[in-house]
């Protein structure tokens, strides 16, 4: 039986984006808060999602490949500034 | 992201505007990787990211006069960036479809829903099986380049549309507004898009963890 | 206005990591008080915020009466309310159960919340005891219930650690 005042864990976890992105409701964001005091589940889900931003941040892009970079060289010589 | 430029991107672009080759090389090692990494979401394979990287470049170079610093350079680089992506991708055939979010339905790949208590339990839609911190795991495990292999494998999985919006939002770390801007989305889209690729990466490192 | 604010240990807040000075005026940042304020509980509120610390809290500005808390653009900790600690945590917790075993201990459809409050209480989680009392008072009678539940808890509070007096 789903109750009124319900804000249950499967609602919960989607909508850990738009808190963290400050975007919910005020009430909302208060139904989410009252939550996650008694919640240790959602609670630890929300840790979790904010590890994963910062492991993602961490993830370093190869460097571009020599042939590129002289082909940018090259596009810069041909560029005049105005 | 700043909402202008820095002291030091200030100076690259006077110096690109003087014609100094070594700012553009700076700008290039800086934000080149990025940028190839951003382009070839968008496009079919890895030479024409590059020559989308390449023409973006020139863009940079041919717009440099008209950058106002009502936003910071990267963010500015960026938007040509995906604006000369977007516009390749399309002659390609690929549109990515950032708004259709109509019709994606019941994505897999979130929660499974037999991780939550069923309507005849005392608490339904809460946790049955709740996720363990990974404190609770051994310490090297989160800092193990391991897991950065999972989190870019995962990246891989994802529908472009979501690829980038994660990459451009927790890689490089443009905030909303930026992102929005460049992909000319709605805060809603990007959200939905944000928050459908997150929820994947974190169940691929809850996976991994145990 | 006096209020009242549960804090982590150390007189940190729970969801913005805000390590609070003490006696010290603290403004909230942003133009919208609603969304960036000093958050604060009236006795009613509570039992919805439970945390290590429980504080006295002075307000300042345009107070706004939320469901569950008030907000203010400015707010003073006043004094510690000594008088929380773990063991009266448990207290409370033992207090909840008990009464919800009075009224429903028997009961079918209901008992097993009973159980869910003792299980939750041996794990020492307080606030999930109390929020399964309050539920299993809304199964019985819907949400106002639920409320007269909370309400019940917050009482409870008030006249265990002499809160409200002048």
């Amino acid at each position: 039986m789903r109750l009124d005042r319900e804000l249950p864990c499967i609602e919960v976890v989607e909508l850990v984006t738009a808190y963290l992105e400050d975007a919910l409701s005020v009430a909302d964001r208060q139904r989410v808060e009252e939550h996650f005091v008694f919640c240790d589940g959602c609670t630890t889900y929300l840790e979790q999602i904010r590890q994963t931003i910062v492991l993602t941040g961490r993830m370093e892009p190869e460097d571009i490949p020599p042939a590129l970079q002289e082909k940018l060289l090259a596009a810069f010589h041909d560029w005049t500034p105005a | 992201m700043e909402a202008a430029p820095s002291a030091e991107e200030r100076r690259l672009v006077d110096a690109l505007r003087a014609g100094d080759e070594s700012a553009f090389t700076q700008l290039v090692q800086e934000y080149g990787p990025s940028m190839l990494r951003v382009a070839r979401m968008f496009v079919s394979s890895r030479a024409v990211a590059e020559e989308v990287v390449q023409e973006a470049w020139v863009g940079v170079l041919n717009g440099i006069d008209r950058f106002e610093g009502r936003s910071s350079l990267k963010t500015w680089i960026f938007r040509i960036l995906t604006n000369t992506a977007k516009t390749r991708a399309i002659r390609e055939g690929r549109s990515i479809p950032f708004s259709a979010l109509a019709g994606e339905g019941e994505e897999p790949g979130g929660v499974d829903a037999d991780r939550f208590l069923g309507d005849d339990s005392r608490f339904p839609g809460h946790w049955a099986a709740p996720p363990q911190r990974w404190e609770a795991l051994p310490e090297r495990r989160l800092l193990a380049a391991e897991t950065l292999d999972v989190i870019e494998r995962e990246i891989a999985k994802l529908p472009p549309n979501q690829a980038i919006v994660v990459t451009m939002r927790d890689v490089e770390g443009f905030d909303a507004e930026d992102v929005r801007n460049a992909l000319d989305i709605s805060e809603t889209n990007q959200r939905v898009l944000l928050h459908r690729a997150r929820t994947k990466l974190r169940r691929a490192l809850e996976e991994y963890m145990q | 206005m006096t209020a009242y604010k549960f804090l982590e240990a150390g007189a940190v807040s729970p969801f913005a990591g805000f390590r609070w000075p003490l006696d010290e005026w603290v403004d909230a940042a942003g133009a919208d008080p609603c969304r960036r304020g000093i958050h604060a509980c009236r006795i009613r509120d509570l039992p919805f915020w439970l945390n290590d610390e429980l504080w006295e809290i002075e307000l300042d500005g345009d107070i706004v009466e939320q469901e569950r808390k008030v907000v203010a653009p400015r707010g003073r900790l006043v004094r510690r309310v000594d008088g929380w600690n773990r063991d009266v945590l448990h207290e409370f917790g033992s207090s909840v159960l008990a009464r919800t075993r009075t009224r429903f201990g028997a009961v079918a459809g209901l008992a097993g919340y009973v159980g869910d409050i003792q299980l939750h209480l041996a794990s020492g989680r307080v606030p999930l005891a109390a929020f399964a009392a309050a539920r299993a008072a809304e199964v019985n009678g819907g949400p106002a219930e639920y409320e007269r539940e909370r309400s019940r808890q917050a009482a409870w509070l008030a006249a265990r650690l002499g809160l409200g007096a002048a």
